[in-house]
């Protein structure tokens, strides 16, 4: 059951071309990887996904056109965009940046326990519930931008650098609270990360990007297993 | 002792006009980005709108409620239609973009109801009271009241309402805001629309005393940008004390000290920012702005 | 670039150099003959003219050159105007009146920019409206220089015996002699390394420093020279309208200047002589329709600039140009402000835009303000 199917994307800012022609499948559930190095267009293909780059090609999500639809239009189909920089609403306390996530749903019982298992899932942002998403630091800035993207109980997790500008501690405890979640709920993800050994902790399967195109495609064993794939982005 | 306690509540009223004006701007520049120097214009038009339909036979309440309603619409279409396009780009076009709007406004009240004074009819009793031993107007104690009252709901609207949330989530960003499904064109608008409701009060308010004219307002604009920039613009509770300070403060220099006398009173604002902003550059309020490269 | 509108505005015809100094050849005969055709009315339309280019030609060195939105240059310009008055009537040598026309405003614009620069951003705006909203109960208030409410007036450009000139036209040689000069100057300033500095901080104030430009030294520079340049234009109104009031500095009036210079062309030497062709000339044309309309056709015009032509009236010919090459999506760059893109400052510092969150536009062109499109290389 395809969830997102990506075909022949190509994507602009202005007049400049930037993916020249991106594919991907996910399948309901699954999870996968784009990998590449800087300015390989990884990031633009989740902004195409979500609408905030003039696109054209096909993305459909559960079979719906997705072109031509603004951000929130996208998101609210059920899918939730964590971007790069991580968007935090600085001067919102971490609790009112909850409440934005799950701006576009009613019902209130679902939406508490939703922000219980967002507290239980990163115990750090109980702490500091009260406090302004521009006084957290990095890793916690990090995680309260999943858990906004959770609030909003969505169907496919769009995640963009999630370990940028973390510790490794941080970033590995960020991916394993990643991990739990989708055993837990079965949420797709598409993960964009320049940290392939990170990714490949949570992906099935990944799409190596450069300047703009698929350069490689396979299941995260295959990909593991190449000699390129070891030397470019694994460190051996 | 008299004297003062009427000046000062005569200036704490004048201050919430320009409060009220400057909270305006506040808004809009946190939702936008950019300055609005055709708030005082729309607020003018406003006035006019009321007046006109009061004109008509309307009760003089009915129709300040009525022409504040068609202000929220006409700021929202402002914003959506005009001011849109410039959103994206330089702050300093939007700018000339609103002054040139500004120049269409008065421009187009001048035509429907030329340059002359028009006298506007009060909302308050032309009444005084005792207070402590001053004189003070109703229409000032009133028009203080009315315009507390609209900062204090407009504060409950932001804190308390999921329609608040989604106008600050805007306000602070709008892509983030976006991916939580909140349609930020339309709160655009929404904020557009909220401002010129705060402008339109302030207008109809002050309308009687000033006399209805195309240029009522701009001393008022030139009051409410002093306050911006006392106050901070990322200050809303900041403008609006400053905007309380600027009144009382020209109100007593006006008395007080003969040589600024009420024609130059408009000069002590922009005496007191000289003054505190070699100290203070972001106001007394605001946040320094940190700019990322 | 913005800055150089004027280069890109110059056909291939221009370039060569016999045609430029014919041209200008031409002008220079036009100056010295025309006068002596023309009626009364149009010498003195034309000196009118004159002075308000001058003054919207100083106004662009600030807004249109260097980006920062001002309001108050007709205070500067009553300020000159002023000036000239009391030295005139006070029989100073006029060597001396038109001297200090220049330094007083000017002075007084270094004072104000050294205050208001440091704030940045939008701040010379919010502070330059107040000058000609306190310009104006000032000018009533200090009597004793100015004339009060009445104003003064000052006579002292009559044509002397031995020109066998009328009145007229020794004004207008005046203006054009003055304000030929001054225009070949700023046209000189504009051109050099002044000008580069002044559009780096028009475009790209985050980067300035890196680039050896002080943002904050420039903008006082710009608004001091705007204000010079206005004093010119004070001194000029003096010879040609001879006298002065309050309403002379009218807040009204500056914003008419600023309309004027959009409308003209923003950042272009020949875009200000066409503003002061509007400012002159729009109010005698409503005035035959009807005189409340003016501020209104102006705003509305205003507004139409700004959405489809927002380098003003002197950028019409490279649009066509344009046009043709690549199927009208060009766009000139916009009349004050920077070229970097929005979306483009947005990848670069990781916030967002309202571009971002309103979704990508389509078929829009991008807005008037941008030229540039961003580096690839910012994406990942």
């Amino acid at each position: 059951m395809t969830l997102l199917e990506l075909a022949d994307v190509r994507a602009f800012y202005g007049r400049v071309q930037v993916l020249e022609g991106v594919s991907l499948t996910v399948p309901d559930g699954g999870a996968v990887g784009i990998l590449g190095a800087n300015g390989a267009g990884k990031t633009t293909t989740l902004r195409a996904i979500s609408g905030t780059v003039r696109s054209t090609g096909t993305i459909r999500f559960d079979g719906k056109d997705l072109r031509g639809l603004r951000p929130d239009q996208v998101a609210a189909l059920g899918i939730a965009h964590v971007p790069e920089g991580r968007g935090t609403l600085g001067d919102l306390t971490v609790r009112e940046n909850l409440r934005v996530g799950a701006y576009k749903r009613k019902d209130r019982k679902g939406i508490a326990s939703d922000m219980d298992y967002c507290l239980d899932l990163f115990p750090q942002l109980q702490d500091r519930i009260r406090s302004n998403g521009s006084a957290l630091s990095g890793g916690e800035q990090q995680m309260l931008a999943i858990a906004r993207a959770i609030m909003s109980k969505p169907r496919l997790l769009l995640l963009d650098e999630a370990s940028l500008g973390l510790a490794p501690g941080t970033a590995k405890s960020v991916y394993q609270a990643i991990g739990r979640l989708r055993s837990e709920s079965g949420i797709a993800m598409v993960v964009v990360e320049q940290n392939a050994n990170l990714a490949f902790t949570l992906v099935d399967s990944a799409t190596v990007l450069e300047t703009g195109r698929n350069a490689l495609t396979g299941s995260s064993a295959e990909l593991k297993g190449m000699d390129e794939i070891r030397r470019a982005y694994l460190g051996g | 002792m008299g004297t003062f306690i009427q000046l000062v509540i005569d200036g704490l009223s004048t201050g919430s006009i320009y409060a009220a004006l400057a909270l305006a701007i506040v808004l809009v520049n946190q939702a936008t980005g950019l300055i609005n120097f055709a708030q005082g214009g729309m607020a003018v038009l406003s006035a006019y709108i009321a007046w006109a339909l009061n004109g008509l036979g309307i009760p003089l309440l009915l129709a300040i409620v009525a022409a504040v309603v068609i202000s929220f619409f006409l700021g929202a279409v402002i914003e959506r239609y005009l001011i849109r396009r410039f959103e994206r780009g330089d702050p300093d076009t939007a700018v000339v973009v609103t002054i040139g709007l500004l120049t269409l406004i008065t421009g187009f009240c001048a035509w429907i109801w030329t340059y002359n004074n028009r006298l506007f009819p009060s909302l308050f009793p032309l009444e005084t009271i005792q207070i402590a031993g001053a004189v003070v107007s109703v229409r000032s104690l009133g028009t203080f009241i009315v315009i507390v009252a609209c900062m204090l709901l407009l504060q409950a609207l932001f804190l308390g309402t999921k329609l608040g949330l989604a106008l600050r989530a805007v306000a602070i960003n709008p892509a983030s805001a976006a991916f939580s499904g909140v349609n930020v064109g339309r709160n655009l608008m929404i904020g557009w629309g909220l401002a010129a409701v705060l402008g339109a009060v302030a207008g109809v308010l002050v309308a009687p005393q000033l006399t209805l004219t195309p240029g009522m307002m701009d001393s008022a604009l030139v009051y409410a940008l002093a306050a911006c920039i006392l106050g901070g613009l990322s200050s809303p509770i900041g403008v609006v004390v400053a905007a309380w300070l600027i009144g009382v403060l020209e109100n007593l220099a006006a008395v007080y000290v003969p040589f600024i006398g009420h024609d130059l009173k408009i000069a002590v604002p922009f005496i007191l920012i000289f003054v505190v902003l070699i100290v203070r550059p972001q106001g007394l309020f605001g946040r320094k702005a940190v700019v990322r490269v | 670039m913005a800055a150089n509108t004027d280069l890109s505005h110059r056909s291939p015809l221009l370039e060569r150099p016999w045609v430029r100094w014919a041209v200008i050849g031409l002008v220079i005969v036009l100056m010295i003959v025309l006068p002596l055709m023309l009626p009364e009315f149009a010498n003195q339309t034309i000196a009118r003219i004159g002075v308000f280019a001058v003054a919207v030609l100083g106004l662009n060195v600030v807004m249109g050159y260097t980006g920062q939105v001002s309001l108050g240059q007709i205070f500067f310009v009553g300020v000159g105007a002023y000036v000239t008055a009391f030295g005139v009537n006070a029989d100073w040598n006029i060597l001396l009146v038109f001297v200090l026309a220049c330094i007083v405003p000017a002075v007084i614009g270094l004072v104000i920019a050294l205050a208001a620069a440091r704030l940045g951003g939008l701040a010379i705006a919010m502070v330059t409206i107040a000058l000609p909203i306190i310009g104006v109960p000032l000018a009533k208030r200090l009597s004793d220089f100015t004339g009060g409410s009445q104003g003064t007036s000052a006579r002292f450009s009559s044509a002397p015996e031995w020109t066998g000139l009328y009145d007229d036209q020794w004004q207008l040689y005046i203006v054009f002699l003055i304000g030929g000069i001054t225009f070949m100057l700023t046209r000189n300033l504009v051109r050099g390394k002044y000008g580069r500095a002044f559009a780096i901080v028009k475009g790209t104030e985050a980067v300035a420093g890196s680039l050896g430009v002080s943002p904050y030294r420039f903008k006082v520079l710009a608004f001091t020279i705007a204000s010079l340049i206005g004093g010119v234009s004070g001194f000029l109104y003096m010879v040609v309208i001879q006298y002065t009031s309050p309403e002379t500095l009218h807040f009204g009036h500056s914003i008419e200047l600023l309309a004027s210079m959009v409308i003209g062309g923003a950042g272009s030497i020949l875009g200000s002589l066409l503003g002061g062709i509007w400012y002159v000339l729009l109010p005698q044309v409503t005035n035959l329709i009807d005189p409340n309309i003016t501020a209104m056709l102006q705003g509305a015009i205003l507004l139409v600039v700004l959405f489809i032509l927002p380098g003003g009236l002197v950028s019409l010919p490279s649009l066509w140009r344009r046009r043709g090459r690549d199927g009208g999506s060009g766009r000139p760059g916009g009349p004050v402000g920077g070229a970097m893109q929005a979306d483009a400052a947005a990848s670069v510092v990781g916030t967002s835009t309202v571009g971002d969150a309103l979704g990508a536009p389509s078929t829009q062109p991008p807005p008037p303000t941008t030229q540039s499109p961003p580096p690839p290389t910012t994406q990942s």
